[in-house]
């Protein structure tokens, strides 16, 4: 899969920009699931109009895998629709939680890296992968706290996920980095704990340095720490197809491009691994 | 130990609440922000009308009173008319629950299935297409709507203009709302209700004389309303 290289995660402000040039600009795209959910529209058009041109991924951003009460069939049912329509290279979701019963929190909440939580997200994930007929990726994603103690670490718990299902992982790298500024998590012990052949695609993205540390906003360019440990990433994993993510403040799709053009001159040659 | 679901709970509550481990606000701010984005999406019109300021203020509010309920930001305000009618802050704007009613419409309308085109064949199997929305309003709903669009005259609303029978639709991919006559609301009203075609005519004759069955029939037809 190394050849899809980088790409970039397209949002409904690129539209016109990514129709109206010349093609292909990236390597593939990424869409958020929950965007396409709607049954046509104009939303539907372009996708349909992008895939004939591009490599497409679909990530979702609201299943929540590891929602002990409020899972929703329905939610898995409108996934499983798209992704039959769209045939995407790749589908991935969050190794979270975001619902409690009834009342949905929308946001990617952290999960304890506990056998209770590692029984319930790898029956969760088989079953959604048979429902699908292929193999999902599960992302790491990015804590503010720890909710609470584990019984393996983070990098102990994808490894027994992918071990047990099948599944494939999404390495977020910015969230690596993010969770170690707030939380001390090494990153490099969650990166030597996966089998190499899981790790099927990476994600990088911008932060935010508040005042309660850093904050995952996906609106800035990829720091160079991030940049750092993505080749470290690179060195253990192999040219991972890599995708550039920006949600808040979105820019002309030219940066997006920019930035996934150093991720591609870094994939072609990968950096030793930082110390 | 505790459970995953005791854990989880734990940590619903304090995000809900106030205080705790300084970090728990970076969650309430990005749950809270999704949310009032999802409702900023949804009702730009609303939004316009009571100033940015307010609507994050109202959108708070609205948060505690109708807490969301799918794992779809799209599917995030639904019953923001309802609220609006028992809201001590805005009942000071009488017409705001059917404009939310509208622009809620509109939100549907923009990510509603295409329609089948009209089959002159089956004429008699003649229903709305999926993005068509109706709301008959005691306010000039539609001309709120449309003075509030980008580069819209909101000046030039004069909201003592009395009552509009609105439809919402999406012709050629766009959300418009247009101003309907009481035939033509009448008509669009039955098929939507899943009356037969010659009965929904027989009522908008039966309620507008000016409605004429033919030229209604091939209006809504070019403008894509009718589908089948």
């Amino acid at each position: 899969m190394g050849r899809l290289g980088a790409g970039v995660g397209l949002r409904a402000q690129h539209y016109p920009e990514i129709l109206g040039g010349a093609r292909p600009v990236a390597g593939w795209i990424e869409v958020h699931s929950e965007n396409y959910f709607g049954a046509g529209g104009r939303d539907r058009r372009v996708l349909e109009q992008l895939r004939r041109d591009y490599p497409v991924s679909l990530h979702g951003v609201g299943l929540g895998l590891g929602s002990a009460l409020g899972y929703s069939q329905a939610h898995e049912n409108k996934l499983r629709d798209l992704v039959a329509w769209v045939e995407p290279t790749f589908v991935s979701e969050h190794l979270a939680w975001g619902a409690l019963a009834e009342r949905h929190f929308n946001d990617l909440l952290p999960l304890p890296f506990t056998r209770e939580a590692l029984e319930l997200v790898a029956a969760r994930v088989s079953r959604l992968q048979e429902r699908l007929g292929r193999r999902i990726l599960v992302e790491n994603i990015t804590a503010y706290l720890e909710i609470g103690p584990g019984e393996m670490h983070e990098g102990q718990f994808l490894a027994a996920l992918a071990r047990r299902t099948g599944c494939g992982l999404l390495l977020d790298v910015n969230n690596l980095h993010v969770n170690q500024a707030n939380l001390g998590r090494d990153p490099l012990a969650v990166m030597d704990a996966l089998d190499p052949r899981s790790v099927e695609e990476i994600h990088l993205a911008g932060f935010f340095a508040g005042a309660h540390g850093l904050i995952d906003t996906h609106g800035a360019r990829v720091a160079e720490p991030v940049w750092r440990l993505y080749d470290a990433a690179l060195a253990r994993f192999g040219a991972v197809p890599t995708l550039i993510e920006w949600d808040t403040d979105i820019p002309p799709l030219a940066v997006l491009l920019e930035e996934a053009a150093k991720a591609q001159s870094r994939m072609e040659s990968p950096h030793a691994l930082a110390a | 130990m505790r459970s995953l679901l005791e854990l989880q709970r734990d940590f619903a509550g304090a995000l809900l609440g106030a205080g705790g481990a300084p970090r728990m606000a970076v969650y309430r701010g990005n749950v809270f922000g999704n949310w009032h984005g999802a409702l900023a999406g949804a009702y730009p019109v609303v939004r316009r009308i009571v100033g940015e300021a307010f609507f994050e203020a109202m959108a708070r509010d609205y948060a505690r009173a109708h807490p969301s309920e799918d794992g779809d930001l799209n599917e995030y305000g639904a019953p923001l008319a309802r609220f609006f009618e028992t809201y001590p802050e805005t009942l000071d704007l009488p017409y705001l629950p059917d404009v939310a009613r509208l622009e809620w419409l509109a939100h549907r309308a923009y990510f509603a299935a295409d329609a089948a085109p009209f089959d002159f064949a089956r004429p008699t199997e003649a229903r709305l297409a999926p993005a068509c929305g109706l709301l008959e309003s005691a306010w000039p709903v539609a001309s709120i709507w449309e003075a509030h669009q980008e580069n819209g005259r909101p000046e030039r609303v004069n909201l003592g203009s009395g009552p509009e029978r609105a439809l919402v639709h999406r012709p050629d991919g766009r959300v418009e709302a247009s101003v309907l006559r009481p035939g033509d609301f009448r008509f669009l009203a039955c098929l939507q209700a899943g009356d037969a075609l010659g009965a929904a005519l027989e009522a908008a004759v039966a309620e507008d004389a000016g409605f004429v069955p033919r030229v209604a029939l091939a209006a809504w037809v070019q403008a894509g309303v009718l589908t089948q």
